[in-house]
Parts: C-alpha cells; sequence; structure tokens
C-alpha cells in the first residue's frame, strides 16, 4: 500500500509535521523518500513508512536532542504516539513547553 | 562428562529473592510453587512455543515446561512464516503467551500459588541430567532454521561457567535487569537461568528507551547488573540520561568497540564486560573492552580455529560444535577474534547469511537479478541493486517482509539495468561498491526503469 504522490487534504503536513518528517529523514538516512513524501497518517513502523525497532532509538536519540524531551514505551501515550508523523508531532508538542 | 544424573530445577535457598515481579520481590519458595502450579495446568504436548514477553511470565513458562518434561523451542525470528514452519515440523506443541494472532495460551493466574497453603510446602522438582528442555534454532545458509539441541545439563554445567566467567567478584545478590527478550540465548543465560543457579534476582521488564532504563534500574536494589546490546547502549550513552547505580554493563550480540566501552564507562561510572558467545554454544568468553582487545575464554571450552571457522569442545555440549569466527589463540584461555566467516553478517545483534537472503531476493516475482549486500561505510544497513523492470523498490521490500527479519530489509533498494557480472557470473565486491557510490552519487532518490 503505497500512497506515494496522491496527497489529500488530511494527509497535508504542517509545518511542525514537515520539520518532524525532514528529522525522521535526516536521522535515519533514508535516502528513497522525501520528507515531504511521509503521509501524516500512515502508519511510521511496520507497514507504511517500514520503519524498526533500531530506527526507534536512534530517531527517539534525534528528538531528544531536538526537543530536548526523553520518550518512554511504558508510557500509555507514548505508545500511541510513535504511530504515525501527526500523532508524534503531537506527543513532541504536548511535551515540550 | 556430568556426574548427576538428576538436578534440582532452582539451586536457591526458599528464602532468597530470585525476581522482581511488578515491584514485589518473589523468593525461590514461592517461585517453586508457581513453577509446580503452572506445570500441572499445561497442555500435554512435547513442544512449547513460550512468547510471553513479560519476562518472569517467561521464566515460569520454562521452567514448567522443564518440569513438565516438555521442550521450548526458541525460534530465531517472529515472522509467521518461521513459526508456521516450525509448528509444521513440530506438530506435536503448543504456544504459550503472546498476543495478537498468535494463539497463544495464557495459563499463568496473578501472584499464583494459590494450591498450596504454604509455599514451603510445595515439592522441589528434579530435572534428569539428560533431558531435552530448549532447542534454539538458527537461520543460517540453507533456509531452514538449524536445531541446536540444550539438554538439562548442558543449560546448568554453562551456567556455572558463566557464573565463574562473569560474576566472580559479585558476593552479596546481583539484580539484574536485561534489555534482551528472554526468546534468545543471550537473554536466557543471563536473565533465566542465572537467577536459577546464581545468587541473582532478575527484573521483570524489558526496558526500550533509555529513560525506561534509568527507570527499570531504579526500581531494583544495588548491586545493579544491565544486560543489553551494542545498539541499546550507544542510544543510552548518547541520549544524555542521568543513569546511576549500575554496577556493571554485559554487552553481546554484536561486538562494541573499545570508545563506546569508554564512553559509558566514564559517563554512567560503571564497568562494561563484554560478551562473546552464540546460540551454538552459549558463552564462550568475556573481556573488559574498555581496556583490552583480547578475550578470556570461559574454562568450560576448548578452542580448535580450522579452516571453516572454529571448532568449540566442551564436557557439558552434546556435541563439538563450529562457529563461524575465525581466532588466534594467544595462551591459555586467551583469544583474538579475527572477525566472521564472510557470509555471515550482524545487523542489529542479529545474525543472518547473505547467501540466504540473496537467494529471497532472487525468488521474487519479477526480480530478474540483483544483489544485497553490506556496504562497508554503512554497516548498519544492508543495501540492495535490483534489476526488476516492472518492479517499484517498495514492491521488493514488501515482497521481502514476510521472509526476512526486519533489519535485514534492504535501505536503500536502487533498481539498475543490469549488475556488472563477471563472465563466471560472479560478482566481484569491488564492483558492486562501485556501482553503489555511482547511483546513491548522483542524486538521492534514482529510480530507473
Amino acid at each position: 500500500m503505497n500512497l506515494k504522490g496522491q496527497k489529500s487534504e488530511m494527509q497535508t503536513q504542517t509545518r511542525q509535521e514537515q520539520e518532524l518528517a525532514e528529522l525522521i529523514v535526516e536521522s535515519l538516512n533514508l535516502e528513497d523518500i522525501s520528507a515531504g513524501e511521509i503521509m501524516p497518517e500512515d502508519p511510521l513502523f511496520g507497514d507504511g513508512l517500514g520503519l524498526d525497532s533500531i530506527d526507534a532509538l536512534e530517531l527517539a536519540l534525534a528528538i531528544t536532542q531536538k526537543y530536548a524531551i526523553q520518550l518512554k514505551a511504558d508510557d500509555q501515550n507514548m505508545k500511541e504516539a510513535f504511530g504515525t508523523l501527526r500523532t508524534l508531532n503531537a506527543y513532541i508538542m504536548q511535551n515540550t513547553s | 562428562m556430568n556426574n548427576q544424573r538428576h538436578s534440582p530445577i532452582i539451586d536457591r535457598n526458599p528464602d532468597e529473592i530470585i525476581a522482581f515481579r511488578a515491584g514485589l520481590e518473589v523468593d525461590a519458595a514461592k517461585f517453586i510453587s508457581q513453577a509446580n502450579a503452572l506445570a500441572g495446568r499445561l497442555p500435554k504436548h512435547r513442544y512449547v512455543f513460550n512468547l510471553y514477553s513479560d519476562r518472569y511470565e517467561f521464566l515460569l513458562g520454562f521452567c514448567a515446561a522443564v518440569i513438565a518434561g516438555q521442550c521450548t523451542l526458541m525460534p530465531p525470528n517472529r515472522l509467521d512464516k518461521t513459526l508456521d514452519e516450525l509448528a509444521s515440523e513440530y506438530p506435536d506443541s503448543y504456544t504459550l503467551g503472546g498476543a495478537g494472532n498468535e494463539d497463544g495460551l495464557n495459563l499463568l493466574q496473578p501472584h499464583d500459588s494459590s494450591h498450596v497453603t504454604d509455599a514451603h510446602d510445595s515439592p522441589l522438582p528434579v530435572i534428569p541430567a539428560d533431558q531435552l528442555c530448549a532447542i534454539a534454532f538458527t537461520s543460517g545458509s540453507t533456509g531452514k532454521p538449524s536445531a541446536n539441541l540444550k539438554y538439562w545439563h548442558t543449560l546448568k554445567q554453562g551456567t556455572l561457567g558463566n557464573i565463574d566467567l562473569l560474576l566472580k567478584r559479585f558476593n552479596t545478590r546481583l539484580n539484574v535487569v536485561a534489555t534482551v527478550p528472554p526468546q534468545h540465548m543471550w537473554g536466557l543465560e543471563t536473565s533465566i537461568l542465572l537467577p536459577l543457579f546464581a545468587n541473582v534476582a532478575i527484573s521483570d521488564r524489558t526496558p526500550f528507551y533509555p529513560q525506561d532504563i534509568v527507570d527499570a534500574i531504579e526500581s531494583v536494589p544495588a548491586p545493579r547488573a544491565l544486560v543489553s546490546s551494542p545498539v541499546h547502549l550507544n542510544a543510552l550513552e548518547k541520549s544524555g540520561v542521568p543513569l546511576r547505580g549500575v554496577d556493571v554493563i554485559f554487552s553481546a550480540t554484536a561486538p562494541m568497540s573499545m570508545e563506546l566501552a569508554q564512553a559509558l564507562e566514564n559517563r554512567f561510572d560503571t564497568c562494561v564486560l563484554e560478551v562473546f558467545g552464540c546460540t551454538e554454544s552459549g558463552i564462550l568468553a568475556a573481556r573488559h573492552t574498555s581496556e583490552e582487545t583480547l578475550w578470556h575464554l570461559s574454562e568450560l571450552f576448548e578452542l580448535e580455529p580450522g579452516e571453516a571457522g572454529t571448532v568449540v569442545k566442551a564436557g557439558h555440549l552434546s556435541e563439538n560444535v563450529i562457529i563461524g569466527d575465525r581466532i588466534e589463540k594467544k595462551g591459555e584461555y586467551r583469544f583474538k577474534w579475527l572477525g566472521r566467516h564472510q557470509d555471515m553478517i550482524n545487523i542489529a545483534g542479529k545474525r543472518g547469511s547473505l547467501t540466504d537472503l540473496n537467494q529471497q531476493l532472487l525468488s521474487i516475482n519479477g526480480v530478474t537479478d540483483g544483489v544485497i549486500f553490506s556496504p562497508q561505510h554503512t554497516p548498519e544497513r544492508l543495501a540492495a541493486l535490483v534489476v526488476a523492470p516492472n518492479l517499484k523498490p517498495s514492491d521488493i521490500i514488501d515482497a521481502m517482509k514476510p521472509m526476512v527479519d526486519p533489519v535485514f530489509l534492504p535501505r536503500p533498494v536502487y533498481l539498475v539495468p543490469m549488475l556488472p557480472r563477471q563472465e563466471t557470473g560472479k560478482l566481484a565486491n569491488a564492483a558492486v561498491m562501485s556501482l553503489l557510490d555511482e547511483i546513491s552519487g548522483s542524486g538521492k532518490r534514482k529510480e530507473q526503469s
């Protein structure tokens, strides 16, 4: 299931989502997708973008370095947050002042 | 070579703490009564898949199976394809635990010791030395997982050797937090077998992010050990979390650099002991990586360098094993590691065979040629060059997903018109690398038809 190039209104990135998408592409060295192509409501892990657990650690580090928050897997909100670009961005916004 | 025909499932005094479960201490007596109760409830089959993700539940399930005379199957990964293949090869089996579509049974009841009035009355099960307790599967270049048989005496003697190799400096109970799953040998030997035979208590947690690790460490008393792997430890070191109070970090599954070991020791005021072993033999050796390059071999083993790898001999192994590593002996019980056999790769601590992965790539419908390999400059990911006129890179990834562990999925996949094969059909490393450089150098996204 590949939604590349098929943007709908709901899948347009906000400014902060775009910034986060750029962070994802850069910190994970994703070579075959550009930040603008990450659909905000596609899964990041498993299907969709297809990130794995090594990526989770790398990305968590990049998020810590940029937004100064520490992710926790035990946090129920965190489990949902990592689902899509949109939910991850919302989690970051909620947890930074 | 063992003198005991039977030995107890656990070698601890009844009042000794063996685990922390949901923040509460569990002593050996309570553990025995819970394991006995669970053993009585297990369906009657020869083999069991233990998919409990909670470490204490895995421990209970593992020991209950041993008590009931059942053998735990340990698959090399959690892919449906792998589990289905093993289940059809071992039809007299069932699944404990697991989530989602794995259809596992959860036979545990919370804080279960309801069947006995006093935990101390529960009989201590003894296990025959030659009982087959586990089969640990490794994926190899044949495509089919190979079976490594673990008998009770192998697990016990191996653990006694590990205690000697790793825990001599601790004379009070060591409290262990592990980031690694109990379903593979590294996690099994450290977080499941150690509390049975050593003065060790394990946390039921499996922390993932650096902050989770800090929380888990704080949840157990000193002295504390962290059992982990370089991928996690690297993230931990760089995260800046205030980890304190870890007396020793044990690292295995992939090589650790001296730089990372030093950085961990400096930042967290701790000692890092790197451990070398494999599924076939169990833990073999250890070293203090921040200051030495030679390994200390466990005195249970004898190593003989050979053509195909190294022969490992030990009294407690049911047969000699050959490991795909090259070593050079440097004195009694000291050796230098020279590298792995070319076919074997290690990505984030998972072992794979390039031959196997290439066969799977070529088996995809629409792929007429291709190569998957480990580019020198990014050892943490595989890359692929593929000839597939009617496919997109994402089609190839999607086709590989059900066949291989996620860490082996190539990133990136580049489509090329043809591969630089020689007349013999062989692909020279240098030719592949320079093609990769050419393609990735000329633009971020290059799709060719």
